[in-house]
């Protein structure tokens, strides 16, 4: 591929009290790829997400996004264009509606019409009936589905999603996902998606990256996790497999 | 009647021991066991308000301004280094947020009264202005203190909300307003509890004083209104100014939330 990669990990580490929580990963990730970031609990999975997304910076090495150091991007556009959802993201006061018109705090462009609304809130698999509903009233699932929604309300170029399915039953997981690659192909959105359900995420990744203790151990197609090659990496599927 | 005030004596202050007397004999009757603390108390009451009494007779007896001016500054320090250790905070810069908040609000408060309310000749005029100041001080610091405290616990609270907020690119002041609101609310509330029930239930302390000293309860009224005004307004000063610096020491220059600072609060 010759295009600018989306985003550009070099060299990268993270320290965290004196532990290296990110070890010296190089990654590229180009524009409209679905990758999905794969590992055990406390493997890094979460830390790449909030470097990308700003909330941290790298202790070494650098990131770029769309060849730029995102430490010398204005924060606020960087958040915009590479959104996040949180493994629990927080789900404010207020209706669904108050949720999905936050960015009017600081925005004051910021507008929608109700029927932009109400296709935000489909495209996610919610209905146009829980615009007024109160959101701290919505199910784990639902308010997942309602933190997604709002995230694209940025149009992003880049998602980040954080187990977007992990409170989701499998049939459901499935739709939201599927409708999730559509948005992506749509949009020609870059979505970089942590699961602990390789099986799902083998469905709508074309790349899979298998982090374990900070280090990057597989970065490949499929067949990453179909005929994985590391005794590391086996025993990691496998066990998520129980 | 006529106006009269009465002076108490030290022998008379002498006879009111008996009522340290009578609380000693209720403790030691039912083995309560703070009789020693009860006296050393006693004690520092009787000295510290004695020596205070020295020291404010020495004060109203001086006639520069320049003395007036540096005993503020002295009181306003030796205020935020008491509030900065009652409660150890983690917030970079505490002592310094605390002295120059309350610089700031002594200045616009104690200005105002002394000049556009009082109209005191002249303006230093030690009567009024150290009680007033000292009054202004102590509120303005207790008031700081606890909203400091309340808005980390908030910050605490809503650490999730925060991030999820900054993540979506909202800038810092709005991904913190929840936790600033809540804690200017707590802050006013008592506040303005206070503006309600004042002189249903008892007498405030300066007014009774006031009255005691023999002044037309009229005229002490006035005061005492003024005085409620004043809090209210030094309170809200003294926190959204201190509030306005402690907010930026919990990000970082990006924007980012810092975690480990905020885990620093017990
Ligand atoms: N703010 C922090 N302070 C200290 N340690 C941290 C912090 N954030 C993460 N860590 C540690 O860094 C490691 C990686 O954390 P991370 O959240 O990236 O894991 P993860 O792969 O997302 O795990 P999970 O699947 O459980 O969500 C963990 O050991 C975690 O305890
Ligand atoms: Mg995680």
């Amino acid at each position: 591929m010759t295009k600018t990669p989306i985003f550009e990990l070099d060299h990268t580490t993270r320290i965290e009290n004196d532990r290296e929580i990110l070890k010296n990963v190089s990654l590229v990730f180009h524009p409209g790829e679905f990758v999905a970031l794969l590992g055990p609990s406390g493997a890094g999975k979460t830390t790449i997400l909030r470097l990308f997304n700003g909330l941290d910076s790298p202790s070494a090495g650098e990131i770029r996004y769309r060849g730029e150091n995102i430490l010398e991007l204005p924060i606020t556009e960087l958040r915009r264009s590479v959104g996040m959802v949180f493994q629990t993201p927080a789900i404010l006061a207020g209706t669904v509606r108050e949720n999905l018109f936050i960015f009017q705090k600081w925005r004051k462009d910021f507008n929608a019409t109700d029927e932009e609304l109400v296709e935000h809130l489909l495209r996610v698999g919610l209905s146009a009936d829980d615009l007024n509903r109160e959101a701290k009233s919505l199910s784990g699932g639902e308010k997942q589905r309602l933190a997604l929604a709002r995230t694209l309300m940025n149009n992003p170029n880049v998602l980040l999603l954080d187990e977007p399915t992990s409170n989701l039953d499998p049939q459901l997981a499935q739709r939201i996902l599927r409708r999730i690659k559509k948005v992506q192909e749509e949009l020609g959105l870059t979505v970089i998606m942590v699961s602990h359900d390789h099986q799902l995420a083998a469905k709508f990744a074309q790349r899979f990256i298998i982090l374990i203790d900070g280090e990057v151990v597989e970065d490949g197609d499929i067949s990453v996790i179909e005929n994985p090659q590391q005794p590391v990496v086996r025993s990691f599927l496998n066990g998520a497999e129980d | 009647m006529q106006n009269h005030f009465y002076v108490i004596t030290w022998p008379d202050v002498l006879v009111s021991l008996v009522f340290i007397a009578v609380t000693f004999g209720v403790m030691r009757y039912w083995k309560i066991g703070l009789e020693k603390t009860l006296l050393i108390g006693t004690a520092r009451t009787f000295i510290q308000l004695t020596l205070m009494g020295f020291i404010l007779s020495f004060i109203f007896k001086q006639e520069h301004w320049y003395f007036m001016v540096g005993l503020l500054v002295l009181m306003i320090l030796i205020a935020s280094y008491e509030g900065y250790h009652r409660q150890k905070l983690p917030i970079p810069y505490y002592y310094l947020i605390l002295t120059g908040s309350l610089g700031v609000t002594v200045v616009i408060v104690l200005g105002t009264i002394l000049k556009f309310i009082m109209d005191v000749q002249p303006w230093f005029y030690p009567f009024a202005m150290i009680p007033i100041a000292g009054m202004i001080i102590g509120n303005g610091l207790n008031s700081m203190t606890l909203t400091a405290n309340r808005f980390i616990a908030e910050m605490k609270h809503r650490e999730n909300e925060i991030e999820t907020l900054l993540s979506l690119g909202a800038p810092v002041r709005i991904a913190v307003h929840n936790c600033l609101v809540e804690a200017i609310r707590a802050a006013l509330i008592p506040n303005i509890n206070g503006l309600m029930t004042v002189g249903l239930v008892q007498l405030p302390g300066m007014m009774t004083g006031q009255i005691l000293a023999g002044i037309d309860p009229l005229i002490a009224v006035r005061y005492q209104i003024m005085i409620m005004y004043m809090w209210i307004t030094t309170a809200t000063l003294a926190n959204v100014i201190s509030l306005a610096f402690i907010y930026r020491q919990f990000f970082t220059p990006a924007s980012q939330l810092r975690l480990k600072l905020l885990r620093q609060a017990e």
